[in-house]
């Protein structure tokens, strides 16, 4: 069973947040981890946030990807801290760019797996209808969150049939391989995508009436607890904008 | 309920399943079965009625289509969803949720109807279905059958008054069939009207009342479904249809087998659940073995790890005396897939089959598109051929790579009884040649192909006999007892 980092797993689902303290998870993380936000003194800042995303994984049963991706920030940044000093010219330089992608980039994309997988797609229509977004935003994106599993599923199965087919990495046609695998990717998705519409269409998608909707999403105490650890940098990075830190 | 008057409908993208000048009448409460070849038109009479055409597929329509009074086309999409609804042939792709319970949710969510009411409507379909075990599930951890389930409770929650089926068992084993039968029963009961296309016949007995055949987009019969069982096998034969009553199996003529493969250490998990368990098993070579068993037996767990698709699996298969490991088993092994769309990439047939070559014999792929009836084809566009000559084209590309077993998911899923039949002797051609496992809940397909079963349940060997005379009893029984005993009960005594 592949391709299942992309798939919303109501069987396994860890800490429940609501999806909206999950949206304001990952634009604190894009703001102060990969934009790199904030004064001299919040530097530490970027190392604690980065714990976050690694405890809501652990929390959603999903400790591979939680381990590997701790263990390879880890690795990048003590390497850089141990042999850094040490080194000089080219190497340093390429030392340093991947220490910067690897640290800015790879927590928010662990918090952006977490989100995805962990929110199904009638919590995630519940929530941007409580936030008073059109009906016109909503249903592309929700269709999005089915869609992109469904194109993961795909996708193992034509690895699979590369592989069976000697086609790989060091093997003949390498080159070959983004090719070889687009055009299935690509004939089978839109098959897919078309049959999904047609069958939400026929359930009455997109009709006239206001979509009830009997998810229940709700803010709990573990949401105040996220929703204050993301507002301290805000209200670090409002204070030391005004001066006074 | 449904009126049709001088319908004729032409996709835009010239697809088939053109219909020409159609008019038939449905009295509400009467279930109907709609059946013909592929592209005669079946599928495109349940988009009318459920609005699909003209409102998705596009093409020239005349004529009027008439539900419950009210003309379809006239109609927005999402009114045409209150009054019918609709079961699709892949379960893959018909939902929109990711859970279960959302999934119910869904269709009553778009009607807009109060929380209260869509609470009670999910509570409801749940009990009617006997799936409350099924509530708050993951949709990609169910299986086919319960997928079709979970989709046909969706649709009985929003309370239409015609339900559409266009082929929903194709991707089912004998025991979802027979849910799915129970589900069209409940419809009935409650004088829901119900049309049906499908290929598969024996399982309506008794479910539905009358029977249409299309053929090349033109009502050729119109006959009760009592008329329709009484057909002579031959008759069914000729017009196409999946017989209704098991077929006599006519036994292949076995050849004694000498060399056998032994597969050992058979062993895989996921998590604690031991998905498959086998120490040791010898396949005869050369042979065409059914590999059967209930959804969740371990079959295509046991396809991917004898084609060393499995990472972890860490067992061996001895042909002739070599001990084959997991990165070799890639090379001797391939899988026809389900969905061979997944599997063709290249621009043209030709390019297809030379691609997996290593120092090729001269003539030999010629030789090999010859055989498979593709040599006309070499020049095009592996994905502008149709559904069997796509098979075809897989085939060949395994064959000429020198692959020694050949796996084929589910050849026949949603074909008819003459794309089945073709299948069927591909198959048959390539006995003594290949070894070909086929993992199928086709009986018929078997019949016409197979010498050997293998009987997987719950990860284990259940049982492997070749498929003779004094072995018929068990291949029936697996097949065919659950429908027996339903027919029987059904049958009026006359």
């Amino acid at each position: 069973m592949q391709g299942r980092i992309l798939q919303a797993d109501v069987e396994r689902r860890g800490l429940v947040l609501d999806p909206r303290t999950k949206l304001l998870l990952l634009i604190t993380m894009a703001t102060f981890v990969l934009g790199g936000a904030g004064s001299r003194q919040m530097s530490f800042l970027p190392y604690a946030l980065s714990l976050l995303p690694v405890i809501l994984l652990l929390s959603a049963r999903a400790y591979k990807a939680a381990l590997i991706a701790a263990a390879v920030y880890i690795l990048a940044e003590s390497a850089f801290r141990l042999a850094g000093p040490l080194l000089s010219g080219p190497v340093y330089f390429i030392l340093l760019g991947t220490r910067g992608i690897l640290t800015r980039s790879l927590p928010s994309l662990m918090m952006g797996a977490y989100v995805v997988s962990t929110t199904t797609v009638s919590e995630f229509t519940a929530a941007m209808l409580r936030l008073h977004l059109s009906e016109i935003i909503i249903i592309p994106l929700s269709v999005m969150f089915r869609f992109f599993p469904t194109v993961a599923d795909e996708f193992s199965s034509i690895n699979a049939a590369m592989k069976m087919r000697g086609i790989a990495l060091g093997g003949r046609h390498a080159g070959k391989i983004v090719e070889y695998r687009m055009v299935p990717l690509m004939t089978c998705s839109v098959k897919i995508g078309e049959e999904l519409s047609a069958a939400a269409l026929t359930r009455g998608l997109g009709g006239n009436v206001r979509r009830t909707n009997v998810c229940e999403i709700g803010f709990h105490v573990q949401d105040t607890i996220f929703a204050a650890l993301c507002l301290l940098p805000y209200g670090a990075l409002a204070l030391s904008a005004a001066g006074l830190w | 309920m449904v009126e049709l008057k001088e319908v004729s409908f032409r996709y835009e993208n010239g697809e088939n399943g053109t219909l020409s000048n159609l008019s038939l009448s449905i009295p509400r409460g009467q279930c109907l079965l709609l059946c013909g070849e592929s592209g005669c038109g079946k599928t495109t009479l349940t988009r009318l009625l459920n609005g699909l055409i003209p409102h998705y597929y596009e093409g020239t329509l005349t004529g009027q289509v008439l539900v419950d009074g009210v003309e379809v086309s006239q109609t927005e999409l999402f009114e045409t969803a209150r009054h019918v609804g609709s079961v699709f042939q892949n379960p893959r792709s018909q939902f929109f949720c990711v859970d279960t319970t959302s999934e119910l949710a869904f269709g009553c969510e778009n009607l807009g109807l109060p929380e209260a009411v869509v609470r009670t409507r999910i509570a409801q379909a749940a009990k009617e279905f006997r799936m409350e075990a099924l509530l708050g599930r993951s949709i990609f951890n169910l299986s086919g059958g319960e997928k079709q389930k979970v989709a046909c409770a969706g649709i009985s929650a929003m309370e239409p008054e015609l339900f559409v089926l266009d082929e929903p068992t194709s991707n089912l084993d004998v025991e979802a069939i027979e849910d799915l039968r129970q589900t069209l029963r409940r419809w009935k009961a409650k004088g829901k009207t119900i049309v049906i296309a499908e290929h598969r016949l024996s399982w309506l007995r008794g479910i539905c009342d009358r029977a249409v055949y299309f053929r090349e987009g033109q009502v050729e019969l119109d006959i009760s479904m009592e008329t329709l069982l009484h057909f002579p096998p031959e008759r069914l034969a000729r017009l196409g249809l999946r017989g209704l009553t098991p077929t006599q199996v006519a036994l292949p003529a076995c050849q004694p087998v000498c060399d056998t493969i032994e597969l050992r250490d058979f062993f895989l998990s996921y998590g604690s659940q031991m998905a498959l368990d086998i120490p040791a098993l010898s396949l005869p070579a050369g042979a065409a073995i059914a590999v059967i068993g209930h959804n969740g037996a371990g079959k295509s767990t046991f396809s991917r790890c004898m084609c060393g698709l499995e990472r972890r699996f860490k067992g061996t298969v001895r042909i002739n005396g070599t001990e084959i490991k997991r990165r070799q088993l890639l090379k001797i092994c391939y899988m026809v897939m389900q969905d061979v769309n997944h599997q063709l990439f290249c621009e043209t047939v030709e390019e297809e089959v030379r691609l997996g070559i290593e120092a090729e014999a001269p003539g030999a792929a010629s030789s090999v598109l010859e055989e498979l009836d593709l040599s006309g084809l070499a020049a095009r566009h592996p994905m502008s051929l149709s559904g069997g000559q796509k098979q075809r084209t897989a085939i060949a590309s395994a064959l000429l790579a020198g692959k020694k077993i050949l796996f084929f998911d589910e050849p026949t899923s949603g074909l008819d009884f003459r794309h089945m039949e073709q299948v069927a002797q591909r198959l048959v051609s390539l006995r003594g040649r290949e070894t070909t496992l086929i993992i199928t809940h086709d009986p018929e397909l078997i019949a016409r192909c197979c010498t050997h079963i293998l009987h997987l349940e719950h990860g284990k060997v259940l049982d492997l006999y070749p498929l003779t005379e004094e072995n018929i009893g068990k291949f029936r029984a697996f097949f065919y007892s659950e429908a027996n005993k339903n027919s029987l009960q059904e049958e009026p005594a006359h």
